[in-house]
């Protein structure tokens, strides 16, 4: 087992170079020069002396393989340079921010999955009936509507025709512990409801697979009780599938964020990266991306360490 | 057209009718999208503007129309770039392997190292936003999508034995790879590209709402939600309309994407749930206890006329039909025939384990339990089964890697099924298990209790999966091909297994089913041979073997490669399907011997000699 | 080598093949080699049947697709007629492809399910140009004759055929480019006895009707038995015992042979107990293969000297080999298990 999160947490490692050098070269390799680009605007051609200072600032000068050392180890060093904006560092902003980027990601999670998981189970015991059908319906629109849309509904009915919810908002956990949970509820509730369709589905389908195994038919055959072969055999067996299937939604949930928390103000990094792309401030937004595609590889490691964990084939094959 | 068809109907037509109106946007008697009318702004629906005007007092079902028409030509054109790039390169990766997978498939998936979303973002930032910035960033986006399908369905066709064979005909590889690979790729690729128009369409928006997707004037849904945002306590139905149109389109294509997938791969289409899961109202008395006022000596298993059939359908199929059988304790009954004969569904049948959609629909299956008196096995529910699983009636599966639960050890697996009849705990049921592992032939029994099924050999996970069957001495043991997926010398080690069983246990009955008369003549007492859902003979193996009483029992026997013949003796013909059973003896077709007679109706039940039955009434001239 | 009766060179010959599966252990892991055929000749005459035999494992398979060129050697020459495989280029190597064909184990793996029945068989009429284009259609009506199909099916998909059925059309097709090497790789192992038959009994007429040479792969000694000229028993990748049918059954040489012979169920079970001489233990992993004789760890006659090095071929007779130093003995034991 350790050998094999050791053998996970290198290809994390790999993955992460391999997302660095892709950043890197995404901003090399699109045709035309970066600083020109991010100097017009609406087909404005740029003012050559400032692209020049640019040029200079961004080192755009020196050959590509000394950029990319540069790049690298900025990376390494969390040294991201200064934010175009205001001068500050952008690591600083990404310290202050991560954490309740995290927070949401977490929240949504937890939620999708307590949810998810039950109701698809059931959804496939019952599978062709009224509740079948109902989770089915309620799962496809879930599923289909986008999370700003989700947000901004939310936000109409909740908050402005209801006014049993603030409309968004961010309060520190430090000052006001229940306010910021209650705050929190909404970008994560959010977030959640595309998730726990897919979670939902997945353990549907899952489930409705695993009853057709013969080791649940096997685990009849001893005559064990309905409960127990359904805990042991037929949701365990389940999870494998519907947790591979939660690390590849990872990025979605990522995804997510940024607009859910551009709609309800919450003051994560993901919208502070809107932000920052509207601004077109390049320190930032690369560190932002660089920082949130770290997370995103590091929360796949979770995510198979717990598949090995359920599934012993799993670090046989690899390690 | 089927019903997995049929149901592609309605998504198809929605997803017409939309982009019908887009593309008929320009011809369309709207009014002009870009036309303000400040003094209206905010104005409910009219005979005019038929769902009101917006901030500026723009007609909105006209933006709404247009809107669609930025959102899709966003999505499909990136879906169909992405797809037709992807395509070549998981075809390339899949088939050539080596150095061209690395180049194509693997180089294509640094992408997915990137959060979808943020990838947008990045390209937006560098080349700022605007319809064909967003084209390129879903096309570079969703590009290894394709590739990864492609590819993983590449390598599993490719490694079908058709594309070997078009190989060994000598085909040239590029002709390979878009006749024969190609078609057999694109039921994925087609659900994948539904899959990708909608989830582009919810990026496109979402860069859109954010202000980094569309340019305005240019009419788009995610800016129409995101203007609509802003006035919200004005006009709440500015939000509700591109909202709807924008779920709804994404909807629809999911909708399509999950029809198309149960259309074009029926396998996904899994039987509904699980009824033996769901508590069913006791059946009144019916596990009835009758008295046990018959013989001393009660055989162990006496089944009567017993029919399956499947209920899907106007009309029940009956799959087996009128099975008789009696088994003593301590004998040995074969149950063999080939495929599609019956012989699996009826010791399902008996362990109350059919699928679903089959079910006991005539005849009786009376058991002699231990405690006395006698059960009738065909009026069993679920919980009535339950209390005889195990201890009385116990079964063993052909193929011992399904059979057991791949993620619990065989010391986990075991015990449960101990745990379920006795009280043994602690120390005592680790020395249970042992003994039985042993028993079994299982060498180094301790460590192997705490393996995994996969760290066994086909051999011994077998072995485990007869532990487990005998861990609670059962009565009566049926053996479902428990050899057939096993090499010789492997099936051999197996038999004498069996045979040592009921050396061990002599008052076990053992019901073996096979296909292999071979197997049939080293094991088994007496033999019920089955053919197309019915006994059509029955006796002693050795009188059987020796002076088959049926013809299909003797072309059977004739057609094993065992004599010295050059040419084998072959039946001519298939096994008939059952919903298209011949009239009269069901073998006639394929008989030798047959008769008008034959066909004229169902052969009665004769019994040639003590012991002996047939279904065929010409047995005194022909065997 | 050996003496083979014959005065022709073969058709078909295997030159020491190999076959390496390497299996990396992890990321930073040793390669481990995985020899799934290793130091196999063979060679067939124009005409003759030979069988091959052995458990799963034993790299029967891999051995028919090298035979083919399907699958590169990791070492050694496949020759045919007089040509070496690894030395033709694609288009030379596509153009051979029609004499020699392989029909499959699996009858529904083996024809492409979006396909009609007489397109596929078209494909080698049209690719080697056998007939003309305008007889193409007579000729798959010959085909489907030949392999007792009416020629009206034709026009219709795979799927509406049964097991039986499709292994008929997968023979049909391998005959099409009437090729004169078939390796056949399990044809009927799948199919239920009295189908079985029949399919065999179409590979016993076509191989007299057209001169076929024939690799038969199948774990069925009794099949084998049937059709084979010659037999090759083989064991963890390795040739153990070969000769003609009547040899190899009625006095097998090789131990493993012996045992294989004896735990095929009979119709005519032996009068002593099942498994009398059963084999204990499985297959060793071929990644960790034993020292010296393969077969060793299970063989009921082994000894030391097994350990030590790979047993040489023991001539037994014209065309009989067996690789064990002590070939023959305990023959006269279970002489009555034949």
């Amino acid at each position: 087992m350790l050998r094999y999160i050791a053998y996970r947490t290198l290809v994390a490692l790999f993955l992460v170079w391999i997302v660095v050098t892709a950043v890197f070269l995404l901003l090399h390799l699109i045709p035309g020069d970066p600083a020109e680009l991010l100097l017009s605007q609406g087909g404005i051609a740029a003012d050559p002396e400032a692209v020049a200072a640019l040029r200079e600032k961004m080192g755009l000068n020196a050959p590509l393989w000394q950029q990319y050392i540069a790049h690298m180890g900025g990376f390494l060093s969390g040294d991201f340079g200064e934010s175009f904006r205001d001068g500050t560092p952008v690591i600083g902003q990404i310290a202050l921010r991560l954490p309740r980027t995290l927070e949401v990601i977490a929240g949504a999670a937890l939620l999708a999955t307590i949810f998810g998981v039950p109701l698809g189970t059931y959804a496939a015991i019952r599978a062709d009936g009224k509740a079948d059908a109902l989770i089915s319906l309620l799962s496809s629109v879930a599923l289909s509507t986008p999370v700003f849309v989700v947000g901004s509904v939310v936000i109409l009915i909740f908050a402005q025709e209801l006014k049993i919810l603030p409309a968004g908002g961010f309060v520190p956990f430090s000052q006001n512990p229940l306010e910021h949970l209650k705050l929190l509820l909404l970008p994560a509730g959010t977030v959640a409801i595309a998730l726990w369709a897919v979670i939902t589905r997945m353990s549907r389908a899952s489930v409705l697979e695993v009853l057709q195994r013969d080791y649940v038919r096997t685990a009849r055959a001893k005559g064990l009780g309905r409960s127990r072969i359904l805990r042991r055999h037929v949701v365990r067996n389940a999870l494998i599938p519907v947790l591979t299937v939660l690390g590849l939604e990872m990025g979605t949930l990522i995804g997510g964020t940024v607009l859910v928390e551009f709609v309800f103000n919450w003051p994560g990094l993901s919208g502070y990266l809107v932000a920052a792309v509207d601004a077109r401030d390049y320190p930032e937004v690369v560190g932002i991306v660089m920082t949130i595609s770290v997370l995103f590889v590091f929360l796949n490691l979770v995510v198979d360490v717990v598949n090995a964990l359920l599934d012993p084939r799993i670090s046989l094959v690899k390690s | 057209m089927s019903r997995a068809t049929r149901k592609l109907l309605l998504p198809g037509a929605i997803i017409s009718v939309i982009v019908a109106l887009v593309l008929a946007a320009p011809i369309l008697p709207l009014p002009d999208v870009r036309g303000m009318d400040v003094t209206n702004r905010f104005a409910g629906p009219s005979a005019g503007h038929w769902l009101g005007q917006d901030e500026f007092g723009r007609d909105v079902l006209a933006r709404l129309i247009w809107g669609g028409r930025a959102s899709l030509f966003i999505a499909v054109g990136s879906a169909l770039a992405a797809a037709f790039i992807g395509t070549v390169l998981g075809l390339l990766g899949g088939y050539f392997r080596g150095a061209v997978e690395f180049l194509t498939v693997r180089a294509s998936e640094v992408v997915l190292c990137l959060p979808p979303l943020l990838l947008a973002l990045l390209v937006v930032t560098i080349l700022g936003a605007g319809t064909w910035p967003l084209i390129l960033a879903l096309t570079i986006l969703y590009t290894p999508n394709y590739a990864r399908v492609v590819y993983a369905a590449t390598l599993q066709i490719r490694a079908l034995d058709f594309v070997t064979a078009q190989r060994a005909m000598g085909t040239h590889p590029l002709t390979i790879l878009w006749r024969t690979i190609l078609p057999n790729v694109t039921p994925p690729l087609l659900v994948q590209m539904s899959l990708v128009v909608a989830s582009a369409m919810v990026i496109e928006s979402g860069l859109s709402f954010l202000g980094l997707g569309v340019v305005p004037p240019t009419p788009s849904w995610g800016l129409m939600i995101r203007a609509a945002r802003g006035a919200m306590e004005v006009a709440p139905l500015l939000l509700v309309w591109p909202s709807l149109a924008l779920a709804g389109t994404i909807l629809t294509f999911n909708l399509l994407c999950d029809r198309l997938q149960s259309a074009l791969d029926p396998r996904h289409v899994t039987a509904g749930g699980a009824l033996w899961l769901r508590r069913s109202p006791r059946r009144s008395g019916a596990a009835g206890v009758t008295g046990n006022h018959r013989a001393a000596n009660p055989p162990l298993l006496e089944i009567r006329d017993l029919s399956i059939s499947v209920e899907a359908g106007r009309q029940p199929l009956e799959l087996v039909h009128d099975v008789s059988i009696t088994l003593n304790p301590g004998e040995t009954l074969a149950l063999v025939g080939e495929s599609g004969s019956g012989k699996t569904l009826t010791s399902l049948a008996l362990m109350g384990l059919l699928p679903d959609m089959l079910g006991v629909s005539g005849g009786r299956m009376i058991c002699a339990p231990r405690q006395g008196g006698r059960i009738d096995l065909a009026q069993l529910d679920e919980d009535g089964f339950r209390g005889l699983r195990g201890g009385e009636i116990s079964m063993v599966f052909q193929d011992a890697a399904a059979a057991l639960n791949p993620v619990l050890r065989i010391a986990e697996q075991l015990a449960e099924a101990i745990r379920a009849r006795s009280d043994l705990r602690g120390p005592a049921l680790h020395s249970r298990m042992v003994e039985l592992l042993r028993q079994v032939g299982i060498p180094d029994p301790e460590r192997r209790l705490a393996a995994y099924p996969h760290e066994l050999s086909g051999g011994q996970r077998q072995r485990a999966m007869i532990a487990v069957a005998i861990a609670n001495n059962p009565r009566l043991l049926i053996a479902d091909e428990p050899t057939t997926a096993l090499d010789p010398t492997i099936q051999a080690q197996i038999l004498r297994l069996f045979q040592q069983l009921k050396r061990d246990t002599p008052e076990m009955g053992l019901i073996f089913v096979t296909h292999d008369l071979a197997v049939v003549a080293e094991i088994a007492d007496r033999v019920a041979v089955m053919y197309a859902g019915e006994v059509v003979e029955q006796g002693p193996v050795a009188e059987v073997f020796a002076r088959p009483r049926h013809p299909y029992t003797a072309a059977l026997i004739a057609s094993v490669p065992e004599g010295r013949a050059e040419r084998l003796t072959a039946i001519p013909g298939t096994v008939p399907q059952p919903h298209a059973m011949p009239p009269g003896c069901r073998f006639a077709p394929r008989c030798t011997q047959t008769r008008p007679a034959c066909s004229a109706r169902a052969p009665e039940v004769s019994i040639p000699a003590g012991g002996r039955m047939t279904r065929c009434i010409r047995w005194k001239e022909v065997t | 080598m050996f003496d083979m009766p014959q005065e022709a060179p073969p058709l078909v010959e295997a030159r020491s093949l190999g076959r390496n599966f390497p299996a990396r252990q992890g990321l930073l892991g040793r390669r481990r080699d995985v020899w799934a055929v290793r130091d196999v000749s063979l060679a067939l005459a124009r005409g003759e049947t030979v069988g091959v035999v052995g458990e799963s494992g034993c790299g029967k398979s891999t051995l028919g697709r090298m035979m083919l060129g399907l699958d590169q050697p990791t070492t050694g020459h496949v020759v045919f007629d007089g040509r070496d495989l690894a030395d033709l280029a694609g288009g030379e190597r596509r153009r051979l492809a029609r004499r020699m064909q392989m029909v499959f184990q699996d009858p529904f793996g083996s024809l492409d399910p979006r396909r009609s029945v007489g397109a596929q068989i078209a494909d080698g009429l049209r690719i080697h140009g056998i007939v003309p284009a305008g007889k193409v259609r007579s000729e798959i009506a010959r085909l489907l004759d030949q392999v007792g199909l009416p020629a009206t099916v034709a026009s219709r998909r795979p799927h509406e055929f049964s097991g039986g059925q499709r292994q008929r059309i997968a023979v049909a097709r391998a005959i099409s480019t009437r090729p004169d090497f078939i390796v056949a790789d399990e044809p009927v192992s799948a199919l239920d006895v009295s189908i079985q038959a029949q399919v065999v009994n179409l590979l016993i007429d076509l191989r007299s009707e057209l001169d076929l040479a024939m690799l038969f792969i199948s774990h069925d000694l009794h099949v084998v038995h049937h059709l084979c000229t010659r037999i090759v028993v083989m064991y963890l990748g390795r040739i153990v015992e070969e000769g003609s049918a009547a040899q190899v059954f009625d006095s097998p040489a090789h131990p493993y042979t012996r045992a294989l012979l004896a735990a095929t169920p009979s119709l005519h079970p032996r009068k002593t107990e099942v498994g009398g001489g059963v084999l204990p233990g499985e297959l060793p992993s071929p990644a960790n293969p034993p020292s010296g004789c393969p077969f060793r760890t299970r063989c009921p006659v082994a000894e030391k000297a097994c350990a030590a090095a790979m047993p040489e071929y023991r001539q037994m007779g014209t065309g009989w080999r067996a690789a064990c130093i002590k070939a023959g003995t305990g023959n006269t034991e279970r002489r009555d298990m034949a």
